[in-house]
């Protein structure tokens, strides 16, 4: 038992060394370094409060409970069916991958975290500090495994469309919850730290350390247990995710573009994954703004609409991604256009259920009809154009669909890559909606007129940027996908072909662009339009009045010329004809 | 436009291509006449798909170019693709979709109009034996289905050449005699066909014109009879990319008693 678990140990360490290169080694770096900082708050803790200490571990138990369901499936460095042939029973299979489970970033920085547990243990007494060395072990040890379970669990439920939906609903409605927890507490009255979290498994370490010496033996227990679910789970996972075997309806487009929209439609409710996406947008958005109902406030419930099409953005943000190498269709027919077929059937499958939701719910709390009217129109233009053109710039290759492994939320081997990615659709689709917004709040009706401009031009113009991008750099993205890695040649290479002139130039113009465009042009003008006069260093607001608009709108076009200046003195030269020149 | 008449069928000109300061491709120069069955021989890694890919503009070339009768794949692509039907090894297709789908799907993609396309599926599926599969998405299908239902999407636009990356790989024996037969009818038509192939009988028994390639490099090219010189392609080949004369060597712990 032992010569399995310390080789696969051994061989995921040797993985490891491998993978950690470029920007992977970037992404871990940056989450390592994140890690390392909320351990050192963890373990700060002990020396304040136990309390606090054992809610900071309440939260490390949710972070490895859910995480991996939002990251692409958690670690998979080595698979269980690498060892399929070599017939090792299920327990002692179990064993070696919990042992290869323990070597990573994550599992030392929570061992980290869980020295809190001895500096605990050190100010109670000698007994105490003992006892918290073999709890920091188990408590590790019951969080990997209870991550383990939790995504076999899931894995499994997404092989049914019934599983992929109600594990949808169940993700997105315990997300939101711990989105709004703020209600919860205040519901229940509660001030301070709830005395459940030391009765959760998260706890029991902490418990075993001041006394309760049950708890150790329950900790251990528990991890026999998981440990027996997870070996009992493994044997059934096998082979992909089952797609669903009813009757097929026949194609009846005549068009290119008719026929992507087929094929994404048919794709949207045959992909048990994107069924679940769906499922827990949908529910993440109902809940979320469903929760303040509690303490009996209705105000949020219009936004769950918008809060779907923001979530439900975030989880298509790799979409060309998952789809993986099949992109080679698309470059051997340069005549079709892929992305407006996609952005149509992305509509078609979202928008329905967010104008009712919106719509229903508004009515229900008679709320603000105008700034909800103005958001819907902008957010969905928004996402409907974001969502092709984050996944063809910012591509996280994919594993292709027929070669996944038993855990069908696995679709990239880079699961930073992807999280990323999906904050980063968040964070632009909700920008998307900021100008509608402002509009709404200050202009009441004019906002929706807004929003149904900005939508149309985010969806029209994001889709032609994406289209291009697939035009040019279609080979490349194909290769990434082949490969699973990034070129490293982009911008960089061209910036160092540059003569000293040339650059000295653009880096000016990217450095210092922003100073014109934004203080002086953008804030000079809102201070000249508020009668904010002799503004500290805004040139227009010491102008004449007559000369406040003009000279603000000069400091507007001169920064956007010198960004123009700067990408185009940068940018590749031709990159849809001929061959590379990286 | 009489440069497309008379050009060959498929044309690389100094194609070359760098992966992470590995030279995979080393300035091949290839001409594949028009009409002729063309079998790429070559050992593992020898760079017969990379060149296959920057030959259909699937991965650009670091330098050179590529010609499908006469069309530049890269500065004419919608002419050279309209041209070329392309069977590439273990690519993804659209996989939620069934065979009949696909071949919809890529038929109206490549602008042919709905009944075409729904005849010519029809005939495909019922051709390659497919019709049995009818509910059977592509994600499901077994290797040897992918490769069939890959030769589909290749022939479904009537393209004039064909590329095919290791087009009998995991296809069963039934199923490999009737691709042959599509193949030979193929090229008796007028079509052209570029295949690649580590397996040596095959390429003799199809193929009316051969190149051998090894380490990115064309080591030989001609008709099948001006490579082989009078031996078995399968001596040529070992002949061309061997590096030791001594030959093969067995596993001494296999073989002992």
């Amino acid at each position: 038992m032992a010569v399995v678990a310390l080789t696969m140990a051994r061989m995921k360490l040797a993985v490891l060394r491998h993978a950690f290169h470029g920007r992977r080694a970037h992404t871990a770096g940056t989450g390592a370094a994140l890690g390392v900082l909320s351990a050192l708050g963890t373990v700060y803790l002990a020396f304040v409060d136990l309390d606090l200490l054992a809610a900071g571990y309440a939260v490390w138990l949710l972070g490895w409970l859910l995480g991996p369901l939002f990251m692409g499936g958690g670690d998979e460095t080595l698979r269980p069916e690498y060892f399929s042939l070599l017939g090792l029973p299920p327990r002692r299979l179990a064993a070696g991958l919990l042992a290869a489970a323990f070597v990573g970033v994550a599992p030392l920085v929570s061992l980290g975290a869980l020295l809190g547990l001895l500096v605990a243990g050190l100010r109670l007494g000698v007994a105490n500090a003992l006892v918290a060395v073999p709890a920091m072990v188990l408590q590790l040890a019951v969080f990997v495994l209870l991550s383990k379970v939790s995504v076999a669990v899931v894995g499994l439920a997404l092989r049914t469309r019934l599983g992929a939906i109600v594990s949808g609903l169940l993700n997105g409605a315990v997300l939101a919850a711990l989105g709004q927890i703020w209600i919860f507490f205040w519901a229940f009255g509660q001030t301070g730290v709830p005395a459940a979290v030391w009765y959760l498994p998260s706890g029991w370490g902490l418990l075993a350390v001041r006394g309760r010496w049950w708890a150790l033996a329950a900790l251990a227990v528990l991890v026999l247990l998981l440990l027996a679910a997870w070996a009992a789970l493994l044997t059934r996972r096998v082979g992909a995710a089952r797609a669903s075997a009813r009757g097929r309806r026949p194609i009846t487009a005549g068009t290119a573009t008719g026929a992507v929209v087929a094929k994404e439609l048919r794709t949207w409710s045959r992909d048990l994954v994107r069924n679940h996406q769906l499922t827990f947008a949908l529910s993440y958005g109902l809940c979320f703004a469903a929760s303040p109902l509690i303490i009996g406030w209705d105000g949020m419930l219009p936004y769950a609409g918008p809060i779907f099409i923001v979530m439900a953005a975030a989880m298509a943000a790799n979409l060309y991604g998952t789809d993986g190498t099949a992109l080679w269709l698309t470059l051997m027919t340069p005549g079709a256009s892929d992305v407006r077929g996609r952005q149509l059937a992305w509509l078609s499958v979202h928008a329905p259920v967010a104008i009712v939701l919106t719509v229903a719910l508004t009515a229900l709390t008679g709320g603000p009809w105008p700034l909800i009217l103005a958001l819907l129109p902008a957010l969905l233009g928004g996402a409907a154009g974001l969502v092709p053109l984050i996944s063809a710039y910012a591509l996280v290759p994919g594993t292709d669909p027929h070669r996944r492994a038993g855990n069908p939320l696995r679709t990239s081997e880079d699961d930073g890559g992807l999280t990323g990615l999906a904050y980063l659709m968040l964070a632009l689709v909700i920008l998307t909606g900021a100008p509608a917004a402002l509009a709404a709040v200050w202009y009441g009706w004019a906002g929706v007129a807004t929003g149904v401009l900005t939508g149309a031009l985010c969806c029209w113009g994001f889709g032609l940027l994406a289209e291009r991008r697939l035009r040019a750099h279609g080979p490349e993205l194909l290769h990434v996908m082949r490969t699973g890695r990034k070129p490293h040649t982009t911008m960089k290479s061209r910036f160092d072909q540059l003569s000293k002139t040339q650059k000295t130039i653009a880096s000016w113009c990217l450095g210092f662009g922003a100073i014109p465009l934004v203080p002086q042009g953008i804030l000079a003008s809102v201070f000249v339009a508020n009668d904010m006069l002799r503004h500290s260093w805004f040139l227009a607001t010491y102008m004449p009045p007559g000369l406040r608009y003009p000279v603000a709108a000069a400091f507007i076009l001169l920064g956007l010329a010198m960004y123009g200046a700067g990408v185009w003195i940068v940018k590749p030269r031709s990159p849809g004809s001929g061959p590379s020149r990286d | 436009m009489s440069a497309s008449t008379h050009a060959p069928a498929l044309r690389l000109v100094g194609l070359a291509k760098t992966f992470d300061h590995k030279l995979a491709v080393d300035h091949v120069d290839l001409e594949v006449p028009s009409g002729s069955f063309f079998g790429l021989v070559g050992p593992n890694g020898a760079g017969k798909t990379t060149s296959l890919s920057m030959a259909v503009g699937l991965l650009r070339p670091d330098t050179g170019h590529a010609e499908i009768f006469g069309h530049d794949v890269w500065s004419a692509p919608e002419r050279a693709k309209a041209l070329v039907g392309v069977l590439p090894d273990g690519l993804a297709m659209p996989e939620r979709l069934t065979g009949r789908e696909v071949l919809t799907y890529l038929g109206l993609l490549r602008g042919l109009a709905k009944d075409v396309v729904a005849r010519r599926a029809e005939e495909l599926l019922a051709v390659l034996e497919l019709d049995g599969a009818e509910k059977t998405l592509v994600i499901e299908y077994s290797t040897g289905m992918r490769k069939k239902i890959g030769l589909a999407t290749a022939l479904l636009h009537a393209p004039r050449l064909l590329v095919l990356d290791e087009p009998f790989e995991a296809v069963d024996p039934v199923s490999a005699a009737t691709i042959k037969t599509i193949l030979r009818g193929f090229v008796a038509g007028g079509g052209s066909i570029v295949l690649s192939s580590h397996v040596m009988a095959l390429v003799e028994q199809l193929c009316d014109h051969v190149a051998v390639v090894d380490k990115g490099r064309v080591a030989a090219t001609g008709t099948l009879d001006e490579v082989r010189g009078g031996r078995s392609l399968e001596d040529a080949f070992v002949g061309l990319v061997s590096d030791q004369v001594s030959g093969v060597k067995e596993l001494s712990w296999l073989s002992s008693p």
